[in-house]
């Protein structure tokens, strides 16, 4: 006696959804009148990567920039909805300490021009008001080891940041970004600028991160998510179209749109 | 990019090559197990030559697929349904592959019974031309699934193979039967035994290729529980992300 061929075969459970580190709910944003979010409800597990894809203009960067405070800083720019970090309001704290708990690198690395190495990754943490000097060497190295740069700059701390390559540049970035000890860690498409194997540091990197932190990447590039990250959300047109594993995603995605989108046949 | 229209024409060109030559490849094996029942039941006429060379062109051109769709990976990072279509032309030209080589087996048993003088071999038992026609039918049933990426077709195939397993069960009893019963020379009898256990396994293929079918439609690996095919999976289902936002129209 035979079962239905069709019958779809008993799988392995995966571990299901952990409970999100940080999340929106129904997030919606403008820059004056132009509405470039709406309604994005994503949840964002602890010790995991998560993706954001979609074309230029999608709202991908908005996004995260609504996470951290930042997007509030462009004038006109508003929000509606809600961004929750371990189920506390962020727009109901202090700006500032909500971009402390949710730190962010960006596409272009931007290492203060005038700092050496050393202060770029401390400046965060004399932000904070840390002087004492061993907790500053402490805390720089430790940021910088974490950012898998410690061997290669730890000749010329005192060089001027903007010496360093570009991907170096990047990872000094990320190690101030770090320094001041975030919980999570938003990134915005950081690989743009960088050649190949500049990337494959920072993919290694994500890997080694996303063990303490809750990493959010924003990326165009489709490769780039499907290496990185355990779960990805398709956006479109400043909506939401898909969210799931990136496993899944990329090899049986749900809705037509995502498929059209990562195939690359678009149109 | 929005609002943009992108083929991807390199990654499409090369797609409807590897399509092309799974159609070749899919022909080519029907062709050559047509060929090959034909001249099982009419042995005195048949010259095998025809079965090898098809058995060869069918490798030839399985080596060709596969090396197709290791540049598309290395050249395209395919994914979604592209990623299916390769996976499963990959395993399709296995059992392509597979067929055409019990097409050889066959062809070289009739080559053999040829051999044998007509009043020796003594009549073949009835249900074998009936096992050529359900198995032909039923390669011609996946391969038309496959081309046609009907996933629902797999229901037949299946149903088809469970006849054709009972068949093979039923004249190996028979031609064992007429052995023990001096009807038919052990010799003989062995190469019937062998041609009946090639199209059973024929006709396993055939199923293979339905539930690849399956899968590169759906997405969604099955698995028959039969006597002979299971495809085991120990990856895990859909992890949950919530989908909360309607999809947009493009």
């Amino acid at each position: 006696m035979r079962s239905d061929p069709t019958a779809p075969e008993p799988r392995a459970p995966l571990p299901p959804m952990p409970p999100a580190k940080l999340r929106t709910e129904k997030l919606s944003a403008w820059y004056g009148k132009k509405r470039v979010l709406e309604e994005i409800s994503l949840n964002f597990a602890p010790n995991e990567v998560t993706a954001i894809i979609g074309p230029s203009g999608c709202g991908k960067s908005t996004l995260i920039r609504c996470m951290n405070r930042i997007h509030e800083v462009t004038p006109h720019a508003r929000i509606e909805g809600r961004v929750f970090l371990d189920d506390q309001d962020v727009y109901r704290q202090e700006a500032t300490s909500v971009r402390r708990r949710i730190g962010m690198v960006f596409q272009r690395a931007n290492p203060f021009p005038t700092m050496s190495v050393f202060d770029n990754v401390a400046a965060g943490l004399k932000l904070n008001g840390v002087r004492d000097k061993a907790r500053l060497d402490e805390q720089v190295v430790k940021s910088l080891r974490q950012a898998a740069l410690w061997e290669e700059v730890k000749e010329g701390l005192y060089a001027p940041g903007v010496s360093l390559s570009g991907g170096q540049q990047q990872r000094l970035c990320i190690a101030r970004a770090l320094a001041v000890e975030p919980e999570v860690l938003l990134m915005d498409e950081p690989c743009s600028a960088l050649d190949p194997i500049a990337t494959a540091k920072i993919e290694d990197l994500l890997f080694d991160l996303k063990k303490q932190y809750t990493v959010v990447i924003v990326t165009h590039n489709m490769q780039q998510a499907a290496r990185v990250a355990d779960r990805t959300a398709f956006l479109y047109l400043g909506k939401l179209v898909e969210f799931n594993a990136t496993r899944e995603l990329f090899e049986r995605p749900k809705e037509k749109l995502t498929e059209s989108y990562i195939t690359g046949r678009f149109g | 990019m929005i609002g943009e229209r992108v083929e991807r024409k390199a990654l499409s060109e090369s797609m409807n090559e590897l399509n092309q030559n799974m159609r070749t490849m899919s022909e080519l094996a029907e062709v050559a197990l047509r060929s090959a029942t034909e001249g099982f039941a009419s042995p005195d006429e048949f010259d095998p030559q025809g079965v090898f060379a098809l058995d060869r062109e069918i490798f030839g051109l399985r080596e060709k697929i596969v090396r197709s769709c290791v540049d598309i990976i290395a050249l395209h990072a395919p994914v979604a349904i592209d990623l299916r279509t390769i996976t499963v032309s990959l395993e399709t030209t296995t059992d392509l592959d597979r067929i055409g080589r019990y097409s050889k087996d066959i062809a070289e048993v009739a080559r053999r019974i040829k051999e044998v003088p007509a009043a020796r071999r003594g009549a073949a038992p009835e249900g074998f031309s009936r096992m050529a026609e359900l198995t032909k039918a039923l390669v011609r049933q996946a391969v038309e699934a496959f081309l046609a990426r009907d996933a629902e077709a797999v229901r037949e195939v299946d149903r088809a193979d469970d006849v054709v397993d009972d068949l093979h069960d039923q004249l190996f009893e028979e031609t064992v039967d007429r052995m023990v019963k001096r009807k038919m020379p052990v010799d003989v009898g062995a190469e019937y035994i062998l041609v009946n256990r090639s199209f059973e396994r024929v006709a396993d293929h055939a199923v293979n290729i339905g539930l690849h079918t399956f899968y590169m439609v759906t997405g969604q690996r099955i698995r028959t529980v039969g006597k002979t095919h299971t495809i085991p999976r120990e990856d895990g289902p859909i992890a949950g992300g919530d989908t909360t936002n309607p999809s947009p129209s493009p």
